[in-house]
């Protein structure tokens, strides 16, 4: 108000020049002053991702230090990656099991002491030896949360026969152009490819002539196919809910929030397979806080407390056996499986690619979008 | 007795004249300059060293190689169509990405100014009192976030949106029409209205300073309304018209949020290209080339506008 | 106000419309009832609002925006205004490539400047992120579009009017005080404004620059992960709008109280 006031008399040129001399530099040098940079290097620092930065994820970390660790959120791990490298000074990164392998070719994750962990017993025992949370025999990832990958889908707003026997080729077929979205990521060539017949542990690792040939076939028709490639879920969630698109690439949340608001919505099992990832948490080797901090920090997301706020609050499973004791038994049922060592030998875990493979992936597809018009 | 001639001592006067001018305008730049050499020119020049670079992992390779713009240009015997038009580009996306990111931000740019030149005009000219008012109420949409106005503009087209369900209860359509949402339309209008603003205000800026003496004298001299505007107005703000347009069109060639979030998946331009290289395909060296070459295309086709229309003549009138 | 209701008038009333229509319809969705913003509307109710008042990560992040915009728009004009000056006034020789360097931020993609300028602070300079980088960052971006429109407003002014100004036994610095900035005023009101909304709005820079505090843009990006979270959002866009056209507007009458004006030039 008062800076609008004092815009207006300017403008008027009712305001004296000593006046506006004066409030001129009683402004500037106020403003000059109020962005405090964060002075305490102690603290520690958390690469998280948007929304993960809530102190429900951590309690026993902020009842010991009093206070929220700081928080620098991303939208990607690349992005993640990108500030890391260029000389960001984390503790701790939320990196997921296909993705934390780039981060320890990069040189800057550490290997985890487990026996620093408090519940690091109590983590299930298939997810303590996964690919991922283990990397060239070292631990690299304390594993936090774990969810689903799958097809979503509108029962009433499909035929009756898609609901027995759903796949994932209503992606890749014209008559469903328009009503489905694939999300922006090389998945749409890999689970292509896997329609096509091709088993999954071939598909992630396509690379030159035979991955240019999948890219040409099935990312091409993806593209073509899909209303809009999603990269928020707030975007796909809410077309899912209008009826603008009846299917959809999905994690367990697009379920629970529409289910939630009354939308008739499945996750379907589909024939080609649904697929599995686990997220978890990484000391980096560039952070100035203590260690101890950065343990205490990680222990903290395993607790079971934390598991219970991940499955009633978001769908999403936890690491912790313990958590699904204490979690609401509705909030359960309501994510289907329950059990992650059932549904890892029930469902395609992600696997990680190397870098090289990775980088073909994100080449492919960023020309296969390019083409379109 | 002086051997000097008074010629001569007027041109030397004249001469330690312009000199002090020069001093007090360069004076006058270095703050900005400053500025700008040490946040610019490194970058710049980080960029174009890196250009020249090779990516291997995580290891850069620096000795020198043009081998990241020559894979901009290689050809190919069998050409990609895309869109009808061959291209004979070995890696044709860069080329493809840049067509359609002009074309979208042409179109876009001349949207924006067609919109806003009659709101400055109004806002110079028909609003007498509480210009200030005016000016700020035209920003304040501006002032919540970009992503909450692309956000709006969805529920506005979208399958459910306000115009689908408007028309529906008016009982003119059954079906929600799909095509608002997601294609180079729904990017036009929503770089449209993110962008207006930006090009009122340096329209509105020359208009207001034009001399109102002029447009009375025009008048006086029998000129109609139309003539008048064609012959003073229009000419007179051309710098600030000019202006506007740059400021739109130059940063929209880059763009890549509104694209990608309302564009469906023919969204893409050269922007994300850019971003892409950079972050996901770990390819910062080619990235810069292509960053590159597309700021010296955007360069060329600026100097080409700016002399078609001849920029120079517009700048030096005076009033 | 209407005294001609002709085609100018009509068309600005529709200009504002096609502003304001989208953007109405935020507040439209912060009071309804659902996780969705899609027609038909579920019901009214006010915990959005109550949600929004109760985040306080969104506060704070609305706050440092704030923060950051007002600083870079001062910044950016008070650094604008004597380079454009110079630019126009003085015929120095190199203005041309000064002009077209100073221009140089309008070309380059934003996620170059941001990972750029990313790695020139951290390694080169060895500066912490902070808000600070942000505001520098944004500073560099907002300079071009404050030139432009101080130029755009100080180019063609008879500068027999300032020669005359120092005839008359003026300094300079009287001359830039009682001729120049009065002749350039709009154009550094427009200078502010539109530094002050590039600022406020920027995501890249903001994203890759900042440290552990959050600018507005980058806040609310990460919300879009979580749906349920959207209406809060909405709510908080509709305070922004409606609060700051009741301030704008509650300025203006206030002011008119205070200092009625017959002169209508006034501004």
């Amino acid at each position: 108000m008062q800076r609008i006031k004092f815009i207006d008399r300017m403008a008027q040129g009712k305001m004296s020049r000593r006046q506006m001399l004066q409030s001129a530099s009683a402004f500037g040098v106020g403003a000059l002053f109020l962005p405090r940079p964060t002075a305490a290097a102690e603290v520690l620092t958390c690469l998280e991702w948007g929304g993960y930065d809530s102190a429900d994820y951590f309690q026993a970390y902020v009842d010991k230090y009093g206070a929220q660790p700081n928080f620098s959120i991303f939208a990607g791990e690349e992005d993640a990656l990108a500030k890391v490298l260029a000389g960001f000074a984390a503790d701790v990164m939320h990196p997921c099991n296909y993705s934390v392998a780039r981060f320890v070719n990069a040189g800057v994750a550490a290997e985890i002491d487990t026996s620093r962990l408090s519940h690091w017993n109590d983590i299930f025992p298939a997810l303590q030896s996964a690919e991922g949370v283990i990397w060239d025999g070292k631990t690299v990832m304390a594993p936090a949360d774990w969810g689903n990958s799958s097809l979503a889908y509108r029962p009433d707003l499909l035929p009756p026969e898609f609901n027995e026997n759903p796949t994932w080729a209503i992606f890749y077929d014209e008559e469903y152009k328009g009503r489905v979205a694939m999300t922006d990521n090389e998945m749409a060539i890999i689970i292509g490819a896997m329609v096509g017949g091709m088993p999954y542990d071939e598909a992630y690792k396509l690379e030159g002539a035979a991955l240019e040939a999948a890219a040409k076939e099935w990312g091409t028709k993806a593209v073509n196919v899909s209303k809009f490639l999603w990269t928020d879920s707030s975007e796909v969630q809410q077309a899912m809910a209008s009826g603008e698109i009846v299917a959809a690439y999905a994690w367990n949340d697009l379920i629970a929030n529409l289910r939630a608001e009354g939308v008739p919505v499945e996750f379907a099992k589909p024939k080609e397979g649904m697929f599995t990832w686990f997220c978890g948490l990484t000391l980096l080797n560039t952070g100035k806080a203590d260690e101890q901090a950065a343990y205490d920090f990680i222990d903290a997301w395993l607790s079971p407390e934390t598991g219970k706020a991940l499955i009633e609050g978001s769908g999403y499973g936890h690491a912790n056996m313990k958590a699904f004791d204490i979690a609401d038994p509705e909030a359960l049922a309501n994510m289907g499986i329950t059990d992650p060592v059932a549904m890892m030998a029930d469902t395609i875990v992600f696997k990680t690619p190397s870098d090289a493979v990775q980088e073909g992936f994100n080449k492919v597809w960023g020309d296969t979008k390019a083409l379109k018009y | 007795m002086t051997a000097v001639s008074e010629p001569v001592a007027a041109s030397r006067t004249r001469d330690a004249e312009r000199v002090r001018r020069w001093l007090r305008g360069y004076g006058l730049l270095s703050p900005a300059l400053a500025v700008m050499i040490a946040m610019l020119a490194l970058p710049v020049a980080a960029l174009v060293l890196l250009s020249f670079w090779t990516q291997h992992g995580f290891e850069l390779d620096r000795s020198p190689t043009i081998e990241n713009y020559a894979q901009l240009v290689r050809l190919k015997d069998e050409p990609t169509v895309w869109f009808g038009i061959p291209f004979y580009f070995a890696y044709p996306v860069p080329a493809i990405l840049m067509i359609k990111s002009l074309v979208m931000s042409l179109s876009a740019t001349v949207a924006v100014i067609a919109l806003a030149y009659p709101m400055a005009y109004f806002l110079a000219f028909r609003v007498t009192r509480n210009k200030a008012m005016w000016i700020i109420l035209i920003t304040i949409p501006f002032w919540t976030s970009y992503l909450l106005r692309v956000f709006a503009w969805k529920i506005v087209l979208g399958f459910n949106g306000a115009i689908n369900s408007g028309l529906k209860a008016l009982g003119i359509i059954d079906q929600p029409l799909e095509f608002l949402l997601y294609n180079p339309g729904a990017v036009v209008i929503t770089l449209a209205h993110s962008w207006v603003a930006f090009a009122i205000l340096p329209i509105y800026v020359s208009l207001e300073k034009i001399d109102r003496s002029l447009l009375e004298a025009a008048s006086d001299l029998g000129d109609s309304k139309l003539k008048r505007f064609l012959r003073i107005t229009l000419p007179l703000s051309a710098p600030g018209t000019v202006a506007a347009a740059l400021l739109v069109f130059i940063p929209t060639v880059g763009d890549y949020v509104t694209p990608t979030l309302v564009g469906g998946p023919g969204g893409t331009m050269i922007g994300n290209l850019v971003q892409e290289l950079f972050l996901k395909q770990n390819n910062a060296p080619l990235g810069a080339a292509v960053a590159i070459t597309m700021m010296l295309i955007i360069a060329v086709i600026v100097a080409i506008f700016l002399w078609a229309i001849g920029y120079r003549r517009i700048r030096s009138r005076r009033m | 106000m209407l005294r001609r209701l002709d085609a100018v008038w009509i068309y600005a009333i529709l200009f504002v419309i096609f502003l304001y229509g989208p953007v109405l319809l935020m507040p439209v969705f912060a009071l309804n009832d659902g996780t969705f913003a899609t027609f038909p509307l579920k019901g009214f109710t006010l915990k959005n609002f109550s949600s929004m008042a109760a985040n306080t990560s969104m506060i704070l992040a609305l706050q440092n925006s704030l923060k950051i915009a007002i600083s870079v728009a001062i910044l950016a004009t008070a650094l604008a205004i004597p380079a454009s000056l110079a630019l126009t006034r003085f015929r120095l020789p190199g203005g041309g490539p000064i002009q077209s360097f100073m221009m140089l931020p309008l070309v380059i993609p934003s996620i170059v400047i941001a990972v750029a300028l990313l790695v020139i602070i951290l390694k080169i300079f060895g500066i912490q992120l902070s808000l600070w980088t942000v505001a520098a960052g944004h500073v560099l971006i907002c300079l071009p579009f404050c030139m432009s429109v101080l130029m755009a407003r100080l180019e063609g002014f008879d500068p027999s009017l300032e020669e005359a100004s120092r005839d008359l036994g003026c300094t300079a610095w009287q001359t830039f005080w009682r001729l120049t900035f009065p002749l350039a005023v709009p154009g550094v009101i427009s200078s502010l404004l539109m530094g002050f909304i590039i600022s406020f709005d920027e995501f890249v820079i903001a994203f890759f620059l900042t440290g552990t505090e959050n600018t507005l843009p980058v806040y609310l990006f990460s919300q879009l992960r979580f749906p349920n979270k959207l209406p809060g959002v909405l709510a908080l866009g509709s305070l922004i709008l409606v609060g700051s056209a009741v301030l704008v507007i509650a300025a203006e009458v206030i002011r008119k109280r205070g200092a009625p004006s017959n002169n209508p030039g006034d501004y």
